[in-house]
């Protein structure tokens, strides 16, 4: 998709209904999924039932845990509700309520996998399954980013955004994942080394396009090795920021070069280019298959530390759950976030910057996958204090910062109204937020969130830009 | 003394109390031995087993989820919540003594706060049902709750137990020397409900008691399974 359209597309979808694309509800007034994705008629229940059954057993091992305990242990409090920015955003209705989402697959797991279900039925909340409930389930599963601000708030720990990925691991086990996750995210990136299908020449003149453009806004000339063996950092990035967020990438080139660092990017030539990771948002196994293309890469290149770009899923999927299932004799470097180099760097004196270089008031969004799965917080803020002359909090931030809608994989689904629903619940919020900070830059640190901010700011006429934070840092560097 | 007030004062707690305790701990020793999830912490976690669980005790006291997106939880919380530890605790001393000094106020005032907690919740859920998504046994378990509560109270404010004919039955019960419970009829239909819902609580939703233990940890643990590399500083 061009960028002109990709522009115009939030335009164009507000008021659509499902009507006007000639497909029918099956949770609500949009649609994620397409009939070819879902396949409505087609029985699909007794499928669905053996896929869960296998993801309530040990082979589940490493969300066993928090699966378990949030089905069981839900005392329906209601407490994530308000925690939950598609519910408010919604006007909170009643159908995006975590609770409700959650409690969709949890009558199904209490009626046949529960004693006391089997035995007490509606009483205990135990409810046999129709073959609509599981077309259903597959588009609710897709109204939850899972950005896990619904964990914050439950005072017991529970989790119902897991709930809506373990639903999702049910449903990709029998076929039901979104297209632009699957086909075209994960099952691209493992076939031609990124997920939006670069082709390697057009990689090596985009980087080239990159060099001329510094050249010609800075007057500095800039080196960006590819595929060097045995480099001190191997920076790997989100390949949609090659086509749509390339400030981002000519930042960190500007910034690797004025701290005249031993570093690569790498290509298709050697392995994975893209750092995404979209089986996180709908299948482990998908998601290992990714892990595994990852690191036969990166030990492939043999880099002391990985530098893992301007991605929020990907820092936890590889700084996180990699490391906790990869042994490190498998992973033999180092992997660390561009953030934490950064602000690193800063400290050190590497990076002399002006703040009155970037004299705009900006505020910070902190993408879920980066602060409440990541534990990214502070880096981003120091860098942006070092870097702007106004740097200004949103509230509420952080932890309890609210998902701008683009998570969960979001930001890439855009088929029939479904944008729309992006931009009338989460987008609604946030669209708030950012106003109430007067700030006329918001900066984010992963490109699912920019690319849910580029639509926002269209959708919502915000007077406003969103950017990376690496070019809002290249752009106060001093030269000598 | 009636048949089932014997049956209900020295025969169903046995039953109920192994109930209870078996229950608790199949469902304690099934989430003990469910293989230790990845690191899927809400940040900022903690790194050290001290530091979680007394993280752990801190949110279970000071409900900071429900305080932050729900006040109205929140005080329902708190006052059901304190209330039924205080209560419980004025039942639990007769185990040591029938009298302590200020416990008229303190477990009249408890009594109240928790069976208005409980009461608060059944509102929120009848008048919230976006909110609070119920299933009957929700329902249930609450208004077995105030109903429990209510009688404790009517006991309590009105002075209608003996207490140290309280004393003598808990003491006859856990030494296997039963003697005749105090013979009120409105404190025999309160220990019978206050049983059925210990039986009951393990088998439920109510686990939350002990489920917040776990599921709390896996919100604030950040430590990995394989230890990271050191020197992650470039």
């Amino acid at each position: 998709m061009k960028k002109d359209e990709i522009s115009a597309l939030s335009t164009r979808q507000k008021g659509k209904t499902l009507d006007e694309f000639k497909i029918s509800p099956l949770f609500d007034e949009y649609r994620a999924l397409p009939d070819s994705v879902i396949r409505p008629n087609e029985p699909k229940l007794h499928k669905f039932l053996e896929a869960m059954r296998r993801s309530l057993s040990k082979e589940n091992w490493p969300f066993l845990l928090p699966y378990k305990l949030t089905l069981e242990v839900c005392t329906h409090c209601g407490t994530c509700a308000e925690a939950c920015p598609v519910f408010i955003g919604s006007g909170r209705k009643r159908i995006y309520n975590p609770l409700y989402r959650a409690d969709m697959l949890r009558k199904i797991y209490k009626r046949y996998f529960t004693l006391s279900g089997k035995i007490f039925g509606k009483f205990v909340g135990a409810e046999d399954a129709k073959e609509e409930d599981i077309n259903s389930l597959a588009e609710a599963a897709y109204r939850c980013t899972i950005c896990r601000r619904c964990a914050v708030a439950c005072p017991f720990g529970l989790d119902n955004g897991l709930i809506m990925r373990e639903t999702r691991k049910i449903l990709a086990d029998i076929g039901i994942a979104p297209d632009e996750l699957r086909e075209n995210g994960v099952y691209t990136q493992l076939r031609t080394g990124n997920a939006p299908n670069i082709p390697y020449e057009a990689y090596i003149n985009i980087l080239e396009f990159l060099k001329q453009d510094i050249r010609e806004r800075k007057g500095v000339n800039v080196d960006v090795p590819v595929d060097e063996k045995g480099a001190k950092y191997l920076v790997i990035n989100n390949a949609g920021d090659y086509l749509a967020f390339t400030d981002t990438v000519a930042g960190i080139i500007e910034i690797m070069n004025y701290v005249k660092a031993d570093w690569t990017l790498n290509s298709s030539k050697t392995g994975l280019f893209d750092v995404v990771n979209y089986g996180l948002f709908y299948s482990d196994k998908d998601m290992m298959k990714v892990i595994k293309a990852h690191l036969e890469t990166f030990k492939r290149l043999d880099p002391e530390y990985v530098v893992l770009g301007e991605c929020g899923h990907a820092f936890d999927v590889l700084k996180h759950i990699t490391t906790d299932l990869i042994p490190p004799e498998e992973r033999p470097f180092k992997i660390i976030s561009w953030m934490e180099l950064l602000d690193q760097w800063i400290k050190e004196g590497k990076l002399m910057l002006d703040p009155n270089k970037n004299p705009e008031p900006v505020t910070f969004h902190d993408s879920c996958k980066w602060g409440r799965c990541g534990g990214i917080y502070e880096e981003p803020r120091r860098i942006l204090r070092a870097s702007c002359k106004d740097f200004r909090e949103m509230y509420p931030n952080r932890e309890w910062n609210y998902c701008c809608g683009g998570g969960g994989g979001f930001a890439i689904m855009s088929k029939y109204n479904f944008l729309q629903f992006r931009m009338e619940t989460y987008g609604k919020i946030k669209a708030k937020q950012l106003r109430d900070t007067g700030a006329k830059i918001v900066a984010t640190i992963c490109s699912n969130c920019k690319a849910q901010f580029r639509e926002m700011i269209n959708y919502y006429n915000l007077d406003m830009r969103f950017s990376g934070v690496s070019e809002l840092v290249a752009n106060a560097l001093v030269y000598k | 003394m009636s048949g089932i007030a014997w049956f209900v004062g020295n025969i169903l707690p046995y039953i109920t109390w192994s109930i209870f305790f078996i229950a608790l701990l199949y469902n304690f020793l099934k989430w003990f031995f469910i293989p230790r999830p990845i690191v899927w912490a809400i940040f900022p976690a903690r790194y050290n087993t001290l530091s979680i669980y007394a993280n752990i005790v801190k949110r279970i006291f000071t409900l900071p989820g429900p305080l932050f997106v729900d006040k109205v939880i929140f005080v329902l919380a708190l006052l059901f919540h304190f209330g039924l530890i205080i209560s419980l605790s004025l039942h639990a001393k007769y185990i040591f003594t029938p009298n302590l000094p200020i416990e008229y106020l303190l477990g009249t005032a408890a009594g109240i706060a928790a069976a208005i907690g409980s009461f608060g919740f059944v509102i929120r859920r009848m008048t919230l049902k976006e909110k609070a998504v119920s299933t009957p046994e929700d329902y249930f378990s609450l208004i077995l709750l105030i109903l429990t509560l209510s009688l404790g109270c009517y006991l309590r404010i009105l002075n209608l137990v003996d207490h140290e004919a309280m004393w003598s039955w808990v003491i006859g019960v856990l030494t296997l020397r039963p003697v005749d419970p105090p013979a009120n009829p409105i404190f025999i239909v309160h220990i019978l409900l206050a049983q059925i819902y210990i039986a009951y609580l393990p088998f439920k939703t109510l686990m939350h008691p002990i489920g917040i233990f776990f599921g709390q940890k896996v919100i604030l643990d950040g430590r990995h399974i394989h230890k990271t590399k050191e020197g992650d500083q470039a």
